[in-house]
């Protein structure tokens, strides 16, 4: 068996070292190394496709070696339904992000070898089979991200930078001890998921409850859940755009595929904290929606819609429903696409008119109609409208939870409703009004940028009228997730 | 084959206004030469038409009149049956040879007529739309096929009333004239609808079969909603004035629409629904009050006209009295030839009324001496009887007073209410912009959170609540709060680190110690 897996990890990380090598002297050969070596990743991650059996349930591509036997940890891949699909989203945004940080001049270097670490990192993450390696990939994603807002971020980069690691530093400790706990309890003293999976069976509900308390407080910081989504705002904002993008666009998928390895892990817990999971997500969603509809700053407003998007699928997952679950999985993908392109445009528009209060813009519609397209197809993409991916996300978690809980997700329609606000109030401020002669000046997307903001735009556009292959992909995963609790019911 | 003639008689005329239609889109550049092809085309359709449906009267003269024959089902829902059915007795077939017949010698006039003008396609685009909708009227087995060759014959009278759109008041006379229909078409539907629940269907056949069982009031709600159609569309009193502000289209279409054919739609239905009307006697005595007063109004207006096509439509308006007055009076027969001998006569006058002046070898005729005599008569016939004006009193003003009234309920309390969009000073005309530009109207703020209305009241106050709470709660006290308190706890821990290196704590830490211990 070729060992897959490990060479998609291998290849940014080789970028990472290919690029620390090269010398400063030719920044142009070290941003094409950089985008090389994401693209081939991407299309190695998309080549995976080919040995993916979307029908088999479990595990796919898996490789196993023992790293350390007395601490029982091992190095151990693996994809199902819910991980490959975030895959090949991190590849997609990664090469997106790359490509869109033209802008940065000084450090060049460590940026894109630390933003190939993150790459990395991200990925490990979604593949580990271990939850020593889960825990160690999750963490080496603070380092990368924390140099690359601290050093290249905007004015207030130091404070986020530092609440960033901080908030989520803070949340892992308790993700550790619960793993801890489930290590000591697992009886043959592994890491690997499923013997500690097999292991968590026998505990208490009581102690099964505590344990998912630590793990939800974990991944609610990086989803995030509403009390603990602190560093959000700060971070998206002063993060350089591209950064942003990967923050937004898989940072908080993250989170989310945590939760759904955890419910699957514990999920007699998962049936006691439904409930309270769903409150979680509705109020999010509420709260996420008014508070971007509050914002001047563009970014702010798309980070806290982000916070209101994962309340979607902290709603499809606590559903615990084949469909909402889809529907969860399916936002996932979605909002990484359209958080994605929202801060792209975003971030290119920045460049040139250093301001991102949507006040100060105005008619420009006139002066880059790409922008105006591209911005608009993003912003209706992100309300969820048909034809795009969003849609099919909250269509089927909208069906999904109201055959959970009835008539209650009518709320999923207000904070729909809520988006459809700001994403027309954006628009109308964006692109119409009377021309102001500091807009007038503006120079459209170049070819480059067009390429990156129309392959997110068509992959949100495909993904909304065509969405069979993808749900094929994970629908074995999502029947075998929520069959786990349909017998529980 | 007796079944198809009169579809087809039906549908031959739509398919060239289909056909004409598609030219208009597709060749958009007019040259003389279309004139020909699009004469051609149209004439051989309604020759087409007329030959089918001879051979359709043919085949029922030897082997008797078909009756109601049914092709298939329109639609239905639940008890609600709409077949696609045509009545095809005597009556049906005679009236529509007799459309066909007009409408092709009208057609063949208009040919020339219409040479050079420049709506001349969108002129026989229209025309066959009609011709095709008055063969549905008079072919019809039921109400509501009835209904929809009502309606397009009403929508192409007004789009040929208003023919030369240029002219203001020929927009006026069409809109004035649709409108009118619309009290006859709203009549009819309820009369559709009466049928359906007294009848148990819409069918003429249907509610022939079940008239002697209705009860007089569900009769006499039928007869009154289908009577203030056929009222309207022919121009009774008191709709009459729509008709002679109709005289604004070309003749042929005057000839066609208002001399022969559409305005004996109205007697048409009465002929068809005689049956129902038989069982209320109110109903039967109102028609002939009316048919009596239009047929003397028309008369004694048109003695006073001083245009040919004037006093020729009050002419018609007094004919098409009197054939209201024989179904009033219960001789339908009458009616009927009434109708069919007006119809060819009245079309050949009208489209004569164009050269009546070059055959005339002394002016028109003054009106009669005896009318010019009685001043107070002479002056309402001049004035039309203010028909026009008191319906304008009677309906145009308090429907506009009630529209105005609304419109400040709308602007005083539902926009506040709901917060429409016209409240949130949005800019929709140039004319709002250059007064915003001048200060006249204060400009638009800035605030990117800006609702009205109820709900978005409330919405923006739990926005302001839920960002205050952000903005306090969560990022200072978890973000920069957070900073301050490792701050704090920081320089806590160096000041103990820094006490403790002094000799005398150290010294005093050991003697704790060995205390302890001890």
């Amino acid at each position: 068996m070729f060992l897959f897996l490990s060479l998609l990890l291998a290849i940014p990380l080789a970028g990472a070292l290919i690029v620390a090598f090269i010398p400063l002297r030719h920044p142009g050969m070290l941003r094409a190394s950089a985008i090389a070596h994401a693209s081939i990743a991407l299309l190695v991650s998309l080549g995976l496709w080919h040995w993916f059996d979307p029908a088999y349930n479990g595990m796919q591509l898996s490789e196993r070696f023992t790293w350390n036997s007395r601490l029982g940890t091992y190095y151990a891949l693996g994809i199902d339904g819910f991980s490959y699909p975030m895959v090949v989203l991190t590849t997609l945004l990664c090469l997106i992000a790359l490509i869109a940080s033209r802008h940065i001049q000084t450090g060049i270097k460590s940026y894109y070898a630390l933003m190939l670490v993150l790459e990395t990192a991200i990925l490990g993450v979604f593949m580990a089979q271990d939850w020593a390696m889960f825990y160690l990939f999750w963490e080496l994603t603070l380092v990368p991200l924390f140099f690359l807002i601290s050093r290249w971020g905007g004015a207030n980069r130091d404070a986020a930078a530092i609440n960033f690691v901080l908030y989520t530093m803070g949340g892992s400790v308790f993700m550790l001890m619960s793993l801890l706990v489930l290590f000591d309890s697992s009886t043959n003293h592994t890491f690997e998921m499923s013997s500690i999976a097999s292991g968590a069976q026998l505990l208490t509900p009581g102690t099964q409850l505590l344990l998912f308390s630590g793990f939800l407080v974990g991944f609610g910081v990086k989803i995030p859940l509403v009390p603990l989504h602190g560093w959000l705002p700060l971070a998206h904002v002063e993060a350089p755009s591209p950064v942003s993008i990967l923050l937004s666009g898989i940072l908080l998928k993250m989170g989310a595929y945590g939760l759904i390895r955890t419910a699957q892990m514990l999920p007699q817990a998962m049936m006691i904290l439904q409930p309270y999971l769903a409150i979680a997500a509705f109020v999010g969603l509420l709260y996420g929606g008014l508070l971007a509809w509050r914002q001047q700053d563009l970014k702010r407003m798309v980070a806290y819609s982000s916070v209101s998007h994962m309340g979607v699928v902290i709603l499809g997952i606590s559903a615990l429903n084949p469909t909402a679950m889809m529907g969860a999985t399916m936002q996932m993908l979605a909002h990484g696409l359209v958080a994605g392109s929202l801060f792209l445009i975003i971030g290119l528009l920045y460049e040139r008119t250093h301001t991102r209060n949507v006040t100060d813009y105005s008619s420009l519609i006139q002066v880059t109609p790409r922008f105006a397209l591209f911005t608009t197809l993003a912003l209706l993409a992100a309300m969820g409208l048909p034809g795009t991916a969003g849609f099919v996300a909250e269509l089927l978690t909208l069906i999904g939870g109201y055959q959970r809980w009835g008539w209650i997700i009518v709320l999923l329609s207000m904070s729909v409703l809520i988006s459809a606000a700001y994403a027309f109030r954006t628009i109308g401020r964006l692109f119409t009004g009377p021309v102001r002669p500091p807009m007038s000046q503006l120079s459209d997307l170049t070819p480059f940028e067009l390429t990156a903001t129309s392959l997110l735009a068509a992959t949100t556009l495909l993904l909304g009228c065509y969405p069979d292959p993808v749900i094929r992909l994970m629908t074995t995963s999502v029947t075998t997730f929520s069959a786990t609790f349909s017998s529980r019911f | 084959m007796a079944n198809l003639a009169p579809w087809l008689a039906i549908l031959l005329p739509w398919t060239t206004a289909f056909y004409l239609a598609m030219e208009r889109v597709w060749l958009p550049v007019w040259h003389e030469s279309r004139e020909k092809r699009i004469g051609r085309v149209t004439l051989g359709t309604a020759f087409l038409a007329l030959i089918s449906l001879m051979m359709g009267d043919g085949y029922a003269l030897i082997h008797g009149a078909p009756g109601t024959v049914v092709s298939g089902t329109w639609f239905i829902s639940g008890p609600y049956l709409v077949p696609l059915a045509l009545s095809l007795d005597g009556l049906g077939l005679a009236l529509a040879t007799i459309v066909a017949w007009i409408s092709l010698l009208t057609i063949r006039f208009s040919i020339p007529y219409m040479h050079r003008e420049t709506g001349f396609l969108r002129f026989f685009l229209i025309l066959n739309l009609f011709i095709g909708a008055m063969q549905l009227i008079v072919l019809a087995g039921n109400a509501v096929l009835i209904f929809v060759g009502w309606e397009i014959a009403g929508v192409s009278s007004f789009l040929l009333i208003g023919y030369a759109f240029h002219r203001t008041t020929a927009s006026r006379n069409a809109n004035r004239a649709f409108i009118t229909n619309r009290f006859g078409d709203a009549g009819l539907l309820f009369g559709i609808f009466s049928a359906f629940s007294w009848c148990g269907g819409v069918g003429w056949d249907q509610m022939a079969q079940s008239a002697p069982q209705v009860e007089t009031l569900g009769a006499t709600l039928l007869g009154v909603g289908f009577m203030t159609a056929a009222l309207a569309k022919s121009a009774q009193i008191p709709f009459s004035p729509w008709i002679a502000r109709a005289m604004d289209g070309p003749t042929p279409s005057s000839a066609i629409f208002y001399g022969s054919l559409m305005v004996h739609a109205g007697v048409v239905l009465t002929l068809r629904l005689q049956p129902i009307l038989m069982q209320t006697p109110s109903v039967l005595h109102a028609i002939a009050v009316i048919g009596l007063l239009t047929a003397l109004y028309g008369w004694v207006t048109a003695l006073g006209q001083s245009d040919v096509k004037s006093s020729l439509i009050f002419a018609t308006l007094s004919q098409t009295g009197l054939m209201f007055l024989w179904c009033g009076l219960g001789w339908f027969s009458l009616a009927a030839w009434h109708m069919g001998l007006h119809a060819c006569f009245r079309a050949w006058q009208f489209l004569h009324a164009p050269s009546l002046m070059d055959d005339l070898d002394r002016p028109s005729p003054n009106a009669p001496h005896w009318l010019t005599r009685w001043r107070p008569l002479h002056t309402a016939v001049l004035h039309r009887f203010w028909l026009e004006h008191l319906g304008d009193a009677m309906m145009v003003a308090p429907t506009l007073k009630l529209a105005n009234d609304i419109q400040v309920f709308e602007h005083r309390v539902v926009t506040p209410l709901t917060g429409l969009p016209a409240h949130a000073n949005a800019i929709s005309t140039l004319a709002q912009w250059q007064e915003q530009q001048s200060g006249s109207i204060p400009p638009m703020g800035y605030a990117v959170e800006r609702s009205t209305g109820i709900a978005g009241r409330m919405i923006q106050g739990l926005a302001s609540t839920l960002y205050a709470f952000e903005e306090n709660m969560i990022l200072k006290g978890g973000g920069s709060g957070l900073m301050e308190v490792l701050h704090i706890i920081g320089k806590r821990l160096m000041l103990i680190d820094s006490l403790l290196s002094q000799p005398r704590y150290l010294i005093l830490m050991i003697a704790m110690t060995f205390v302890i211990i001890l």
